[in-house]
């Protein structure tokens, strides 16, 4: 199988969130429910010298899931195919139900749950529609600054190198996240 | 006046989902499940190429998904390089579009104007009152009476102000504003110096940069274009440096900026002069290049080491009225002048300042010290870029408009160049409109205002002084308002008519400020409720009036390919239409002023001297102390060491916001989530306030008062604080603003260059009292 995955420029990352609303778009999920795509703001240090980035967090689609493994109805499956990490809705329980493991073991918050009794899991499925039909995810193509991609991870590792932290974000060798980036570093003192 | 919807449609029937192969039991589930979900619905999709056209500055592609008549989704271009790529403000379209919120029918005003009590009524009805209306105002006291408040929420070429304008000129005439709130006082500068206001070079000049200044400009959230954005990570990750002057850590400083030098807002010009200072004392300036295409460097010089008026302008001397340290000052002035080709992009925000003019007048002056005009990598500061598919209006060649006609030049105008803003005496600027309706003649204006004609603007939030804008608007005869939505103007409108939006009529939109591209919108739904376009209002409002309107008796699709002829650079009408954008190829980076540069004796400047006016005569002869002929920085009664300073001792600014084009999406649900209205404020000036991050708090000043949270943090100086401009106006019983406009605190003054001072507000803030 060929694990897909995310890369991410952080040092080209505006802080639009245009990925953001073309998820919300693109798969009609209203304000102030879930957020498939994230983006979390970073500021640090005193003014004058401050350091400010940006960091996307969709479903990092890792090659060991956590949520998969504490999923008591195992409602949330890992393709084969592409490793893409999906939900089956009729299986799962509901947040009051279980108690939301699933985003308890996620260490960037993937899974999300609307504010509704009992809310089902729902997170990020890397477009699973538009890629049958050999198109990019929604936020890949949205990005007004070619920031972000996304593909089978091998490849993109090949393309923009094998980073696997950036500001803001901790790998974990347990659950290999299948991102990639170009982190943003800051240089203090310049 | 429709021609066929379908014609104009491209259909794209969308391939069938083909499922991949399942590998095991759970997989197979977990495959079919989205693979189901997706088959049967997209066989009736059609993909119609429309575009997202408010004044943002970009005007971006959509592509929008239509089934069953109703927009489902878009998408945006995925196609040739450079990609148009729609942003945050347009891929939320659909909020727009299908709002709960969209004005659905007529409404005529019940109850007192401005209470919000609307009942509905008929097109007929309504169209009948408003041209009765406007035919008893002319009657009354004649067609300067009218006032027409054409904003540019539309920046297409058939709807919005364009039309409603036409109808009024046919109908004798009407009062109107010069200058603009983006930018007069950078235009004014623009052409002062340079007769024109073409300058700058196209972006993809700036990889033959050596350095680039970004200067008080955040293209990160003020959308140019999407290019513009896109090649600054580019040039920056081609190893150029980058220098960013702002009083705030922008998200153009984060991404782009290798050095930032925050600044106290209105000082700008300080600085700048200082950095001449250095450049001339260290003997770093082109004298080649200002003995052969400048006037008056002398008397610059003779201001420079004060033999004017006894004040060398040193960097200590600008260290104290800017906040930016002396070395810093002196370490730029050194770099720029010495990394030729260098290119200083001078913003328009610090020109939306007092005195706003001589900052613009300092930068443009500065790249012509340092001979950055005219080359490749370098950069005539000014008013826009070179390229241009938006040709510059004649400007000072009369009017047609019988109200303007044979009207003088105004005063402080440049009347004697070609081009630039319409001198016209009969024209009011923009920032006392509603101080001349409240006085009128008797107050020095030029005329008496009795009806306001409202489209495409959200006139009282927008422009400055808000609550003299709502006294003003109170003390009219009539107003009327097209709109989409109840906004704090049209909530002041006696007639309240429903427009549509973009998705649902036919348009071109070319570029901002020269972007090589014309979007071509295609008409992707029918209109929604009753709403109609703003053509479409026009064209039955002038029957009612009995004129004969222009644009009448042809159909937008003649209008259309009419005025695209017309333009050089649409060669292929349909096939832009087919495609709903035009990309212009362009051979190589354009670079103004290449000509007068390279052949000065046969391309003269378009300036009264034909070369660079660093001294400026046209100014000279204004003898106004606060329009000098050479620039300067000058105080002024809202500055950071004014006396008011005591009482109110922060400056406030009133940015772009990155989730909003002015006014607009300030109520599309997705936007409010991305990032809250609120004011900026440094963490020192909230510590000593005991304002904590999120708290609710008062901005305030004599104008007014508003009530939203705070955001404590480092990316703004201590000092200064930042209200967004474009959240909607709501006040309260006592007249407490509880949206967070910005303009309900900014200063309604003008610089005589038309500069206008929304950024020269002093404020104070407090926490909101505890209910």
């Amino acid at each position: 199988m060929s694990q897909m995955g995310f890369y991410f420029d952080q040092t080209r990352c505006t802080g639009c969130y245009t990925c953001a609303v073309a998820c919300k778009d693109w798969h009609d999920l209203p304000a102030g429910s879930v957020n498939w795509m994230r983006v979390r703001a970073i500021e640090k240090g005193t003014f004058p010298n401050i350091f400010v980035a940006y960091l996307i967090l969709p479903c990092c689609h890792c090659a060991d899931p956590p949520c998969v493994r504490v999923c008591p109805a195992d409602a949330i499956l890992k393709r084969e195919s592409d490793g893409i990490v999906v939900v089956d809705q009729e299986k799962c329980l509901g947040q009051d139900e279980c108690g939301g493991p699933c985003l308890k073991a996620c260490p960037w918050d993937a899974p999300q749950f609307d504010q509704v009794d009992n809310a089902k899991m729902q997170k990020c499925n890397f477009c699973l529609q538009r890629l049958e039909k050999g198109q990019q995810t929604i936020c890949v193509e949205a990005c007004p600054m070619h920031a972000l991609d996304a593909g089978p991870l091998q490849d993109l590792r090949a393309k923009y190198g094998e980073v696997s932290e950036a500001e803001g974000y901790a790998y974990s060798e347990r659950f290999k996240p299948s991102m990639t980036f170009n982190p943003k570093l800051w240089h203090k003192g310049d | 006046m429709e021609v066929s919807f379908k014609s104009r449609l491209i259909k794209i029937l969308l391939m069938l989902v083909e499922r991949p192969q399942a590998f095991n039991k759970p997989m197979e589930k977990a495959e079919k499940m989205w693979g189901e979900k997706f088959t049967s619905a997209e066989n009736d999709v059609t993909i119609v190429p429309t575009g997202c056209c408010h004044d943002c500055g970009g005007r971006c592609v959509l592509k929008a998904h239509v089934k069953d008549g109703k927009i489902i989704r878009f998408e945006t271009d995925d196609g040739e390089e450079p990609q148009i790529r729609a942003c945050l403000r347009g891929r939320a379209y659909r909020q727009r579009v299908y709002s709960p919120d969209r004005l659905k029918y007529p409404l005529r005003r019940v109850g007192e104007r401005g209470a919000g009590k609307f009942e509905r009524i008929s097109w007929d009805e309504a169209l009948d009152t408003v041209a009765a209306e406007l035919k008893r105002i002319k009657e009354t006291y004649g067609n300067s009476a009218i006032f027409l408040a054409g904003g540019s929420g539309n920046q297409g070429i058939l709807h919005g102000p364009i039309p409603v304008g036409a109808m009024l000129q046919a109908f004798g005439g009407f009062t109107r504003t010069w200058g603009s709130p983006s930018y007069e006082g950078a235009l004014f500068a623009s052409m002062a110096t340079y007769g024109t206001i073409r300058t700058g070079n196209s972006r993809d000049d700036l990889f033959k940069s050596r350095l680039v200044i970004l200067w008080g400009w955040n293209p990160a959230n003020t959308i140019w274009d999407p290019e513009t954005a896109m090649t600054l990570a580019k040039v920056r990750e081609k190893g150029v440096k980058m220098v960013a002057v702002d009083p705030r850590y922008t998200d153009t400083v984060t991404t782009f900026a290798d050095q930032w030098i925050p600044i106290r807002p209105g000082t700008d010009a300080a600085m700048l002069i200082a950095m001449a200072h250095v450049i001339i004392s260290e003997d770093l300036q082109d004298q080649a290049f200002i003995e052969k295409y400048t006037v008056g460097f002398d008397k610059y010089k003779e201001y420079l080491l004060g033999h004017e008026d006894g004040v060398p302008k040193t960097p200590s001397w600008a260290e104290e009225i800017t906040s930016v340290p002396a070395e810093v000052i002196v370490g730029l002035a050194r770099e720029y002048a010495t990394s030729k080709p260098a290119a200083l992009i001078a913003g328009w925000g610090p020109a939306r300042a007092a005195m706003g003019e001589q900052y613009s007048r300092a930068a443009n002056v500065l790249t012509a010290i340092t001979g950055n005009i005219g080359i490749n990598g370098g950069y005539a500061s000014g008013f826009m870029r070179a390229y241009s598919s938006r040709e510059t209006s004649s400007g000072t060649r009369g009017s047609r408009n019988p109200v303007e006609k044979g009207a003088p030049p105004r005063k402080y105008s440049l009347h004697k160049l070609r081009g630039g803003t319409n001198p016209n005496s009969a024209r009011i600027h923009f920032s006392k409109v509603f101080d001349a309706i409240l006085r009128g003649r008797a107050g020095g204006y030029p005329n008496d205002l009795k009806m306001a004609y409202v489209v495409a603007s959200n006139f009282i939030n927008q422009f400055p002084n808000t609550h003299k804008g709502v006294e003003a608007f109170k003390a009219l005869e009539f107003v009327v308002v097209h709109e989409q939505f109840m906004t704090p103007t049209a909530k002041l409108g006696d007639i309240v008519l429903p427009a549509n939006t973009f998705m649902e009529r036919t348009d071109i939109a070319p570029p901002w400020l020269g972007s090589p591209y014309y979007i071509y919108l295609n008409k992707a739904i029918d209109s929604l409720y009753e709403s109609k376009s703003d053509l479409e209002i026009s064209l039955e409002l002038s029957k009612k009036l009995g004129v004969s309107h222009p644009m009448d008796s042809a159909t937008d699709d003649d209008i259309l390919r009419f005025i695209s002829s017309r333009r050089s650079d649409i060669r292929d009408y349909e096939a832009m239409k087919q495609d709903g954008v035009l990309k212009i190829k362009i051979e190589e980076p354009v670079v103004s002023f290449k000509e007068q540069i390279q052949d000065p004796e046969n391309n003269p400047f378009p300036t009264p001297s034909g070369k660079i006016e660093i001294f400026c005569e046209h100014l000279e002869e204004m003898n106004n102390p606060l329009i000098p002929p050479i620039p300067k920085y000058i105080g002024h009664p809202e500055s950071y060491d004014a006396p008011l300073a005591a009482k109110y001792p922060l400056q406030l600014l009133t940015t772009h916001y990155k989730t909003r084009a002015h006014s607009i999406w300030h109520n599309v649900p997705w936007m409010r989530e991305v990032e809250p209205h609120a004011v900026w404020i440094n963490t020192i000036d909230a510590k000593e306030r005991g304002i904590g991050d999120g708290d609710l708090v008062d901005v305030y000043n004599d104008r007014g008062r508003i009530r939203i949270p705070a955001k404590v943090t480092e990316r703004i100086m201590p000092g200064v604080v930042n209200v967004s401009e474009g959240a909607w106006y709501d006040p309260d019983d006592q007249g407490v603003d509880h949206g967070g406009c910005a303009n309900v605190l900014t200063n309604d003054d003008h610089s005589p260059g038309g500069a206008v001072h929304v950024n020269s507000s002093l404020v104070q803030v407090e926490l909101a009292p505890r209910r």
